[in-house]
């Protein structure tokens, strides 16, 4: 787990690096000390995950079928980009609850902007018709470049209302909560409002690549017939892969890599302290909220050209699994812990909660109520590792 | 650098990448059919979705369930799921007409039979689609209380307001309904000029919260409206909590009744044509369509045919309070209500 760096703020309490490996009483107590250990490793999620694979493996072979783990794995990429946002503004002490309407925002302005067809009748009432959009599609219908304008866009989109809710958090003195909270429903509104609460499709084949494209596909078993069938061929390197894993690769670059990243980490233990000792905190806050704002619009992507539409509810829903992925993979909801690694091990061990929770054939109702204790359970297991953790470092 | 959890990492995730390898996959002997949809909050969802996975479980088949929970993205994901458990065939009730295009995409891309209950996608040219015709059957509920206004407007001369409440836009069902609506005001109004006034549209977006805050609205402004058809009637008791307070839930016969028409046939629906409350309802025939989409999708199945593409439509009719005794066995919803549905 990344932490503060004692050079820029040595007035605040500190947490090792990696665990403190020489305690007396462990070496009285082997098991005892294997397993606090594990605990305090960064990649208990992942062990988690992995007992837990092979245990409900057991229980339901389908889990482990080769098309079963490509397809989990492409449910993974969407919500890491989003989580990725998240879990830098966790790490500031913060938390981000407008990205899901940034990603329903940049999902139907981008869609708006490409789409190549509009039905007049179910359109004709957003308030952009006869302007941004008419019955031949979007401004952009037609454009070679329209892709990668509409892409851009949606992306500038995401980060100008991330730096908003930064600009509002650092400059009017307003809690995040707040300030995301009134940003999620003013812009879930204004969605709503663009489109008039219909899907936006006719969206263009490059774009659609984006959500679905592979690069590499597999095919596991015997070659027994001259052809194999399409569901056999299965995904494994993909567009939404590539985007997602190197907005995370970029994301754990900043934390453990830069001084902003350390910045960061600084800002979340402790604000005031950073500040004192020099750490520019309302610039640092903008910037990651802008980074929140860019990740959501960045997941937006993934998920309407998957889905194959601008949606204006794109997200609803997604909150919990957001929060509880960062959170699960060891992202303190205090503050000034984190990391991109963890929140990878989060959304993989969500992901596969949810895989498990539906073979079982479980009502979602119970699925969302687990994925609740899970998270709850998670922050438990936050707490207790930290008291290990300082309790380690005073001895 | 490597320490020794490092090590401990990596050993774990090969000897759970061999697991993978070698755990084999158990063909399934008998059918598999996956059914996912989105809720089953009303009563329509709820006897459509008990109709189709008793049929199946009747004849042997294995059923696969997945409750999307009004989440479009989770439902592909599912049916994505259903895919690479190797299901035999897929029935599903999209959120939307949208998201069932791409669902149904999905599901031909992987050379699944696919059959869509209800809310038909789109573009219908793919997939096997059944559906009630919303047109014919609101227009036939319309056409009902229009001739009641049509009376009471010859005797009054005053125009009659009417107000629609409808669905969400993205499903076609609610934009087939919302246009049998407005087929007949127009009709009535070419031939009787200033019968009805400009229609008051309500969203409710198929959910009783929004709909109850926007009818509130619409009322409140328009306390004069006489004339209200649903296009579903899981809201009337959301319509009837606006009214009543205002002394406008009243049965035929007194002069503060508001017409109403409805459109699914469920048993709240029967049970309000019975006590005189509502005038008229489009029913959909829910057992017919349930059959129509097993069976037309078991067809396939055995036939081999991945990519069947068929529209079956349910004509539907009209249940009013004028042919109510003759012809409410044959609704869906009066059949639950007889049973006592409405008691549990």
């Amino acid at each position: 787990m990344s932490t503060i760096d004692e050079r820029l703020t040595p007035t605040v309490s500190l947490a090792p690096a990696t665990p403190v490996e020489t305690a007396p009483r462990r070496a009285a107590r082997p098991v005892l000390g294997f397993l606090q250990r594990v605990l305090l490793s960064d990649y208990f999620i992942l062990y988690l995950t992995i007992i837990f694979f092979v245990v409900a493996s057991a229980s339901f072979p389908t889990l482990s079928a080769p098309g079963n783990i490509s397809n989990q794995l492409s449910n993974m990429w969407p919500l890491l980009a989003v989580a990725v946002g998240q879990t830098f503004v966790l790490i500031l002490g913060g938390i981000d609850l407008s990205q899901t309407s940034i990603m329903a925002i940049t999902s139907v302005v981008g869609a708006l902007f490409i789409t190549q067809t509009l039905d007049a009748p179910t359109f004709d009432k957003s308030p952009l018709w006869g302007t941004l959009i008419s019955d031949k599609g979007g401004i952009l219908a037609g454009n070679p470049n329209a892709v990668l304008i509409g892409v851009i866009v949606m992306l500038l989109l995401g980060t100008l209302i991330g730096l908003w809710n930064g600009f509002a958090i650092t400059r009017f003195k307003m809690a995040p909560f707040m300030v995301t909270l009134v940003s999620m429903i003013f812009f879930s509104a204004l969605a709503l409002w663009l489109t008039a609460s219909r899907n936006v499709s006719g969206l263009p084949e490059d774009f659609l690549l984006l959500g679905k494209g592979d690069i590499v596909s597999v095919y596991f078993g015997p070659k027994l017939t001259p052809e194999i069938a399409r569901r056999d061929i299965l995904p494994l390197i993909t567009y939404p892969f590539m985007i997602a894993v190197g907005l995370a690769v970029a994301g754990q670059f900043i934390l453990s890599r830069t001084v902003f990243g350390r910045q960061m980490f600084s800002i979340g233990t402790n604000r005031r302290a950073s500040e004192v000792s020099g750490v520019p905190g309302s610039r640092v806050i903008m910037l990651v909220y802008a980074f929140s704002g860019f990740c959501a619009a960045v997941s937006a992507i993934l998920y309407s050209a998957r889905l194959e539409i601008g949606r204006p509810s794109l997200g609803d829903g997604l909150l919990m699994d957001i929060v509880g992925a960062a959170v699960i993979g060891g992202t303190s909801l205090f503050g000034g812990k984190g990391s991109i690694k963890g929140t990878f091990f989060g959304v993989a061990f969500f992901v596969l909660l949810l895989n498990i929770l539906n073979a079982m054939k479980l009502s979602p109702f119970v699925i969302d109520a687990t994925k609740g204790i899970v998270i709850l359970i998670a922050a438990l297991l936050d707490i207790t590792r930290t008291r290990l953790i300082n309790r380690e470092a005073r001895s | 650098m490597f320490n020794k959890l490092n090590r401990y990492s990596l050993v774990l995730v090969v000897l759970a990448l061999l697991l993978t390898m070698v755990v084999t996959v158990s063909a399934q002997d008998g059918m598999t059919i996956c059914f996912g949809f989105q809720d089953l909050e009303t009563e329509f969802w709820v006897a459509g979705h008990k109709a189709i996975t008793e049929t199946l479980r009747g004849q042997g088949i294995e059923v696969l369930e997945y409750n999307a929970n009004e989440n479009p993205d989770r439902q592909l994901e599912q049916v994505r799921e259903c895919i690479a458990q190797g299901v035999d065939g897929i029935i599903i009730i999209p959120q939307d007409g949208d998201s069932a295009v791409t669902i149904i995409g999905e599901a031909q891309a992987a050379d699944i039979p696919i059959a869509v209950f209800n809310r038909p996608p789109n573009d219908r040219s793919k997939g096997i689609t059944v559906v009630a015709d919303n047109v014919s059957a609101t227009e036939q509920a319309v056409e009902f209380i229009a001739q009641k206004a049509l009376a009471k407007w010859e005797a009054t001369g005053t125009p009659i307001k009417p107000l629609i409440v409808v669905g969400a836009l993205q499903d076609t069902n609610a934009i087939g309904r919302r246009e049998g609506f407005f087929n007949v005001i127009n009709r009535y109004n070419e031939k009787y000029p200033g019968m009805f006034a400009e229609p008051i549209e309500v969203a409710s977006e198929w959910d009783a919260a929004t709909a109850l805050a926007n009818l509130e609205a619409a009322i409140t402004a328009n306390p004069d409206v006489d004339f209200l058809y649903t296009s579903s009637d899981f809201l009337f008791p959301t319509i009837r909590s606006v009214l009543e307070p205002r002394g406008k839930w009243v049965p035929m016969g007194d002069k503060n009744h508001v017409l109403m028409a409805g459109l699914d046939g469920d048993a709240t629906a029967c049970m309000l044509i019975e006590q005189g409350y509502v005038d008229a309802t489009g029913v959909q025939n829910l057992f017919y369509e349930a059959e129509l989409t097993m069976n037309r999708l078991l067809q396939a199945i055995e036939e081999g045919d991945t990519q069947p593409n068929e529209v079956l439509l349910d004509p539907g009719f009209a249940l009013t309070a004028g042919n109510f005794i003759w012809q409410s066995d044959d609704m869906w919803g009066c059949k639950l209500y007889r049973e006592g549905f409405l008691d549990q």
